[in-house]
């Protein structure tokens, strides 16, 4: 699994992994999210994103982009995209170039990143980061996903599962930096 | 031929009793072995055949030893009868109908009767208000329920977790040591009762140690002046009973302060003839029944029948009592007064094992003695009124010795099987008898208990370093006990000292595998210590050890929650509240997996649910105060970051956060100035 160059160049990412890793110090955001399709065939609709069952599917039906519209009620820290995609299976159906956008909603998003798959066949990651060391993420209301294109220049678009990780809260309120050493977390709360 | 039809309804009726006395004792023994499903079948069986609340009652019994709390309530409900209020409070508080309980307990609109139970009525009682938070109330009834009998130690753990238990030197002191004493030794009818699980037999309901129970029973069958003597000889009391004794017994006179003989069970044996047993009918329920079998043979031919009873009454009893007084009057004065100092004749054959004896039969034979006394003096007035209440008192007494007699059953069948079943089986559970030892072994008993009491009280008060220091002045094989060692964990928890804590909990679940009591704070420990290993394998244990405690389930929980799996969790944490809705700590940590998981509002109502079942849980006071700095309602959160601390002020987290909510505040001035160093302070 090729690792994405920083900023808003376009990367190239082939493979995809089998198994979903990931830090132990991010978590899955989009339980909270509002999940909305551009299009979609009867049967494939948008729960097949998020129902983690590789075998379901969301096919969308419509003309290009297809977007993959997720809302949070608050702003939020962003910092991974994971899709599964699988050339194998769906073919002309896998996406190839995908734009990541966020803003405050459908009015004002802007593009943080683009990417280009190249035959991708499992879990793609897509990272969020800046490409200031110090932007690790994106804090915004809202993301779209968008397929700008498919393989074989096919019209419509197969993704399997979409997570969208970013850090977890601190434990400790108002302290800007996270304890790292095992000793100073055990004493830092009371259960 | 008036002969021929009497015996034939004597017998009829005699094999009624006998019925009914078999399926009660059939009963008890099934209970006894705990094959609950056959007690319950026959006792189903009995109270359709002989319906009567006390039938009703042992039912209840059955049932609640089953389970099935439900069943009790529809059968018991209405009845007025103590232990029935007793068992109908007790299946109440068991299917969390509280008011119910309170009103069996304790009717409003006739708030003269006494609590059933004495010292159980009040302890029960006392859980009722602390459920319904009438704080004051329960503590006046723990603290009665403990005056009653001093070795209710629930009652004491109630008021120490209320904040209200008295120094443990006061509560287990000498007061409670006499009150032992009085108990023990006047011991047997309820001993026996207790062990047949709360008969309402004769005098004594299960349950109660206290004489109180005994004396309103008596007095219901006493005659004015009579009363008069039994309670005298309850409480240790004078010489109506050694008067009593007086004309029956070559004994010493001079008998110190326990004198009340009782009849020594082998030479008993030799006594009990079948005559006796004529006399003396089964059950105190059936005394009812012992009347009217008395009439039948009275009204058909009182004149020939009532003077042959009388001769063969009395004749009996002189030769009976005359045993009785004469040995055991010397053997117990002998073991009294050994500390009292008076001496008397020794009997050689005071054995021990018949000392055992001795306590049981103390009642029977107080009752005994002044019964007879009475008896003789009585008859000399020959009213009829008077025979039959001296019947139903004898076979009262009868009943009594039956009962303290047979160490298993207190069936007082009251036939000449259980009498000497009673006979040859004597020592009732070791229960020691004579005067001194039962003062040495209260003593002892006391001293434990002033210690654990005293140690427990100070942990509850958070007072956790002396708390310690109490424990280990414990003998080592009380203090090498699964609860003795979970309460230092604990202690050492409080004071945020996880290693030590994780040692003692892991020395506690050495010495008890199978206790669950203070595991749900171990796994806390092992939570911050993040030995996950430890923490997988200890959940897996308790689960499989008790899957229905909710200490297995927030084991479990903190398991996931050291994975981060907050969802899952979260789900054990309300699994073990569904599993005990009064357990804090479950509520606490379904609040803490609430704020990880970001929902402030549910973790709100977590805590405060919490705060409403123990408002001292300072963990849920932190939690809350943990969301309101979130949410930066800093006001709010340094509030109850001070009530934390004010619970428990050894905790070096909380007084940092409590720094962090003063500095937030920007009153640096009144902060401790702790805010980071606070993590290793102790």
């Amino acid at each position: 699994m090729a690792e994405s160059s920083e900023g808003e160049e376009e990367a190239k990412l082939t493979g995809g992994n089998q198994h979903l890793v990931v830090d132990d110090d991010l978590r899955e955001m989009a339980k909270k999210a509002a999940w909305s399709v551009s299009s979609c065939k009867p049967g494939n609709g948008v729960l097949s994103l998020r129902d983690d069952n590789l075998d379901t599917y969301w096919q969308s039906d419509g003309a290009q982009p297809h977007l993959v519209n997720i809302q949070f009620q608050k702003k939020v820290k962003l910092q991974l995209v994971v899709l599964y995609v699988d050339f194998k299976l769906d073919e002309s159906y896998t996406p190839s170039k995908i734009s990541i956008r966020a803003g405050d909603g459908f009015h004002n998003l802007k593009e943080i990143k683009t990417v280009e798959l190249v035959k991708p066949t499992g879990w793609v990651y897509i990272s969020l980061s800046g490409n200031d060391p110090r932007e690790t993420f994106v804090n915004t209301f809202m993301l779209q996903i968008a397929v700008l294109s498919n393989h074989l220049n096919g019209r419509d678009t197969h993704v399997r599962q979409i997570k969208v990780y970013g850090p977890r809260p601190n434990p400790i309120p108002h302290q800007p930096f996270h304890f790292t050493s095992r000793e100073f977390i055990t004493y830092s709360t009371v259960r | 031929m008036q002969l021929g039809q009497l015996e034939r309804s004597c017998r009829c009726i005699i094999s009624i009793e006998a019925m009914e006395a078999i399926l009660v004792d059939c009963v008890q023994n099934s209970r006894r072995h705990l094959l609950y499903r056959n007690a319950i079948f026959i006792c189903e069986r009995l109270c359709a055949e002989f319906p009567s609340e006390t039938n009703l009652q042992l039912l209840a019994g059955c049932y609640l030893q089953n389970n099935q709390a439900y069943s009790v309530y529809h059968i018991l409900k209405g009845r007025q009868m103590a232990q029935s209020r007793y068992l109908f409070a007790i299946s109440c508080f068991q299917m969390d109908l509280l008011n119910e309980a309170e009103a069996a307990l304790y009717p409003v609109n006739d708030p003269s009767t006494e609590v059933p139970n004495g010292a159980a009525g009040h302890y029960l009682l006392g859980l009722i208000y602390r459920c319904t938070d009438r704080r004051k109330s329960a503590i006046h009834h723990f603290k009665q329920a403990l005056s009653i009998d001093p070795l209710l130690w629930a009652a004491y753990e109630e008021l120490c977790i209320l904040g209200a238990a008295e120094e443990s030197t006061l509560v287990f002191g000498e007061s409670a040591s006499l009150c032992i004493q009085k108990q023990h030794l006047h011991h047997g009818v309820d001993y026996e009762n207790l062990q047949a699980s709360n008969e309402d037999h004769n005098l004594v309901s299960g349950g109660n140690f206290g004489s109180e129970d005994v004396s309103p029973r008596k007095f219901k069958h006493m005659n004015a002046n009579n009363v008069r003597d039994i309670p005298g000889n309850y409480h240790g009391g004078v010489a109506t009973g050694g008067a009593a004794s007086q004309p029956l017994t070559n004994g010493p006179a001079n008998i110190s302060f326990y004198n009340t003989p009782s009849p020594m069970a082998t030479q008993l044996s030799g006594v009990a003839p079948p005559p006796v047993c004529k006399n003396v009918q089964p059950n105190g329920p059936n005394a009812g029944l012992l009347g009217v079998e008395g009439s039948p043979r009275s009204t058909v031919n009182s004149t020939l029948q009532a003077p042959r009873r009388k001769f063969v009454d009395e004749g009996k009893l002189r030769k009976i009592s005359g045993r009785l007084f004469s040995d055991s009057g010397a053997r117990r004065s002998t073991r009294l007064a050994g500390e009292a100092g008076t001496n008397t004749n020794s009997n050689p054959t005071a054995a021990t094992g018949n000392g055992a004896s001795h306590s049981s039969k103390y009642l029977g034979g107080s009752k005994f003695s002044s019964l007879t006394f009475r008896s003789v003096t009585v008859r000399k007035g020959q009213s009829w009124a008077n025979e039959n209440f001296e019947e139903g008192i004898r076979h009262e007494v009868y009943d009594d010795s039956h009962s303290n007699v047979t160490t298993s059953s207190s069936s007082p069948s009251g036939d000449i099987r259980s009498f000497e079943q009673g006979a040859t089986t004597m020592p009732m559970g070791g229960v020691v008898t004579s005067g001194s030892r039962v003062i040495s072994g209260a003593s002892e008993i006391l001293a434990l208990l002033r210690s654990l009491g005293e140690g427990y009280r100070l942990s509850c008060m958070y007072r956790c370093q002396d708390a310690l220091d109490v424990y280990l002045k414990l003998p080592q094989k009380h203090y090498n006990t699964g609860w003795v060692l979970s309460q230092v964990g604990k202690a050492y928890f409080e004071l945020v000292d996880y290693l030590e804590a994780d040692r003692a909990f892991g020395l506690a679940r050495l010495a008890s595998p199978y206790s669950l009591e203070g595991m749900d704070i171990y796994s806390t420990v092992l939570y911050h210590l993040k030995e996950d290993m430890k923490l997988s394998y200890m959940a897996q244990e308790l689960i499989s050890t008790d899957r229905l405690a909710p200490q297995s389930w927030c084991a479990m929980g903190n398991c996931y929650s050291l994975q981060k799996d907050h969802e899952s969790a979260l789900k054990n944490f309300q699994r073990a509240v569904q599993l005990n809705s009064r357990f804090a700590y479950a509520h606490t940590l379904c609040g803490h997996e609430y704020v990880a998981l970001e929902d402030f509002e549910n973790g709100i109502k977590s805590y405060q649910h919490a705060l409403r079942i123990d408002a001292r849980h300072y963990n849920a006071w932190y939690g809350l105060g943990m969301i309101y700095l979130r949410q930066e309602k800093f006001e709010f959160s340094e509030h109850h970051f001070q009530v934390a601390f004010q619970i428990n002020p050894h905790s070096s987290v909380i007084m940092s956060y409590l720094g962090t909510a003063f500095h937030a505040l920007k009153r640096s001035e009144g902060s401790f100035g702790d805010d980071g160093e606070g993590y290793f302070s102790r």
